[in-house]
């Protein structure tokens, strides 16, 4: 990033490589189709090459992650003309430490989260990339608001766990 | 607050990392985390939780056989994307000369036709160029601006009734308060290899500095700010030197001028 920083465009076309598929990954996931994702992945990096003081420092992937998915949400907010509520964005600069799984492969994390039980599974899966709020979860689902953050909080927990088990935090 | 009130406040806490409350709801915990130790810790415990659902959607090349994953991008959208990033390269280190077409500059009023042919031409279009990358790359923004401003102050310099011009070989050697600039018309392409440097020597010392290099355009012309307090120079020089410049002068110069101070 140091590089990237100096506008090294090796360094960039590097960290291209390395994250595309990740920011790409979760934009079409969000979004559903192939065009808006790539969209959505150009403007992530171009933000990236443009603006790259806004990462400061700590986990490179889960913060490329967010911005992503803000970026998502705020496609999916465009969509909705404002007529429902979507969650707000999560902080792109989080000034709240954050110990990161490092170098976490996405096989792995997939093998986890299938472990997990639906009724946790569900719920985490529709919050991050469903881009609605967990009341919309708690309609949607048929579940008292309560149990789903309950379920919510036990997912989490249980994932870190699991991924604790296999990688290095 | 109490036990399970707490309780369900960690919850939201995890709900909030998630990414999944409604903006007002997540201004609550976020004052709260500030004063809540309990709270930050759940939230450091489940962040890279959170990162990981992230992570868990990244496309991968055998997307079939992965299962709940898609098949990354196609090369073209790289090629799009780097694009974009190289042309840009580089645009914020070197000192580029301004160059505008020889007639502008070889007419023997120059500052007549340098109204017109450089608003109409290199400033403009240059203008233009920059306005659309701005546009386009939301990128370089301050960089452009101050060369622009730049360019706008070296026209300005050079139009001024009270700037000094010296004829030297191949152009001008301008000088407009502190600021002096090597103009020149018909310099022949250096060879292979090799550049102009320009050269100052100040009051008092007894060695020339080196200053920038430059190359010439396709016509023959360069315009050169050079970045020195002119006040404070007696003498200004070019030569050509190996590519990257060199520390002493290695040829001989093409001009030597002496500036009445
Ligand atoms: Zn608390």
């Amino acid at each position: 990033m140091a590089r990237v920083r100096a506008h090294d465009a090796d360094a960039f076309e590097a960290l291209y490589d390395r994250y595309h598929r990740l920011v790409y990954g979760v934009a079409f996931r969000m979004l559903g189709d192939a065009p808006t994702a790539e969209d959505v992945t150009q403007a992530v990096f171009l933000k990236l090459w443009s603006a790259p003081n806004l990462y400061q420092s700590g986990n490179f992937e889960g913060w490329i992650v967010r911005i992503t998915r803000n970026r998502a949400l705020d496609i999916l907010r465009s969509k909705s003309h404002g007529h429902s509520e979507l969650p707000e964005q999560q902080p792109s600069a989080d000034d709240l430490e954050e110990t990161a799984f490092a170098d976490i492969d996405a096989g792995l994390v997939r093998a986890a989260i299938a472990q997990l039980p639906a009724e946790q599974r569900d719920p985490i899966r529709l919050g991050f990339f469903g881009g609605v709020t967990h009341e919309q979860i708690a309609q949607r689902t048929g579940v008292p608001l309560g149990t789903v953050k309950t379920r919510i909080r036990a997912g989490l927990r249980k994932l870190r766990t699991t991924l604790e088990g296999t990688v290095s935090v | 607050m109490n036990t399970s009130a707490h309780d369900e406040m960690l919850d939201t806490v995890a709900v909030y990392a998630l990414g999944a409350l409604p903006e007002r709801e997540a201004r609550a915990v976020r004052e709260h985390l500030r004063s809540c130790a309990e709270c930050r810790e759940e939230y450091r415990l489940l962040a890279p939780a959170v990162s990981a659902v992230g992570i868990s959607a990244e496309a991968c090349v055998d997307a079939a056989s992965a299962g709940a994953s898609v098949a990354p991008p196609g090369p073209l959208l790289k090629k799009r994307i780097m694009q974009q990033i190289r042309p840009n390269v580089g645009e914020m280190r070197a000192v580029r000369p301004i160059v505008w077409p020889a007639y502008a500059v070889a007419a023997a009023c120059v500052v007549a036709v340098l109204i017109t042919s450089i608003f109409n031409t290199s400033l403009n279009s240059q203008l233009r160029e920059s306005q659309t990358r701005v546009a386009q790359l939301n990128a370089h923004a301050a960089a452009t601006a101050r060369e622009l401003n730049t360019q706008r102050t070296a026209i300005a310099d050079l139009l001024s009734p009270d700037s000094q011009r010296f004829e030297v070989a191949n152009g001008y050697v301008i000088k407009h308060g502190s600021r002096l600039y090597i103009a020149m018309n018909a310099l022949p392409e250096p060879p292979k290899g090799k550049v102009y440097q320009a050269w100052t020597l100040r009051q008092g010392a007894s060695k020339m500095s080196p200053s920038v290099t430059f190359v010439p355009n396709g016509s023959g012309v360069a315009v050169v700010p050079v970045p020195v307090n002119a006040a404070s120079v007696v003498a200004v020089a070019v030569s050509v030197e190996p590519d990257g410049g060199s520390k002493q002068p290695t040829s001989t110069p093409t001009f030597v001028l002496k500036l009445a101070s």
